[in-house]
């Protein structure tokens, strides 16, 4: 059998190699979508706010004499329910973002849930009031934990 | 309904572990800070159901919310193993990327 004549064959293995360099460039490990820093501050922001709603519960109020009754704190917890809801809106639309997105909506639901269960007793404890405030800063260390986790791509763990 | 702190956190570690992998020497701080807070939470889970600020109807609820909570760490530990992973994999990429890049250099030169 006739040999293709060298400079061809030297040409044929040129054009493989580029096509793989090509390809290999076009090549990508996506697992997570990329850290953003927006949504990190968000995340600061909305957790100063329940820490400060439990605060200021604690030092300003009593459950004495209806001083906790749900009527003066219900504001309060729409705003921060509407700050979750937009963090659950915008973790849910980024591709591959299903771990942050779980830990917004678990947030979300015990969030309700405490609200529920303050508007049915209409107080709150002084006890119960230093425990959801300390479920809720545990919750957004886990959100910003995965949000600051996604940095590793691009750099090396801390 | 009785709860030992202790076992609670020791089946928490070795779920982690099982999670991770062979990621576990590089989440192991964010792991032992979550166990930290878990059981501060559940020191005073307890307390507060001793004091009677807590009905046993509640604590057993809490104690369910403990494990959505646990289902968040975990779900934030696995974004650390996630991007641990992709970032071993686009090394390995980077490497095979200049190799052939190299061999095209070496073929041109001949």
């Amino acid at each position: 059998m006739k040999q293709p004549p060298r400079h061809l064959k030297k040409r044929i293995i040129l054009s493989a190699f580029i096509l793989m360099f090509l390809s290999l460039n076009a090549c990508k490990v996506t697992l997570l979508p990329g850290y953003d820093a927006n949504i990190s501050e968000q995340i600061v922001n909305t957790a100063k706010a329940v820490d400060k709603f439990y605060l200021s519960m604690q030092d300003n109020t009593s459950a004495e004499n209806g001083g906790r009754a749900f009527s003066k704190f219900s504001e309060q917890y729409v705003n921060i329910e509407v700050e979750l809801n937009a963090l659950l809106s915008k973790n849910k639309i980024r591709p591959l973002n299903q771990n942050s997105t779980r830990i917004c909506e678990i947030t979300l639901e015990l969030w309700t849930k405490y609200k529920e269960e303050h508007k049915k007793d209409n107080t709150l404890s002084d006890g119960l009031v230093k425990l959801n405030q300390k479920t809720f800063s545990d919750l957004f260390f886990a959100m910003q934990v995965a949000e600051k986790g996604k940095q590793i791509i691009g750099n090396p763990p801390q | 309904m009785n709860i030992n702190i202790d076992d609670v956190l020791a089946e928490m570690l070795s779920t982690m572990k099982g999670a991770v992998g062979e990621n576990w020497s590089e989440v192991k701080t964010v792991a032992q800070q979550f166990l930290q807070r878990r059981k501060e939470r559940l020191e005073l889970l307890a307390q507060l159901r001793i004091s009677g600020d807590l009905s046993q109807e509640k604590f057993e609820s809490r104690l369910l919310d403990e494990k959505l909570i646990a289902e968040a760490e975990l779900n934030a530990v696995g974004v650390i193993s996630k991007a641990l992973a992709q970032k071993a994999a686009s090394a390995g990429l980077d490497i095979l990327k200049k190799a052939v890049g190299t061999a095209i250099l070496g073929a041109i030169s001949k």
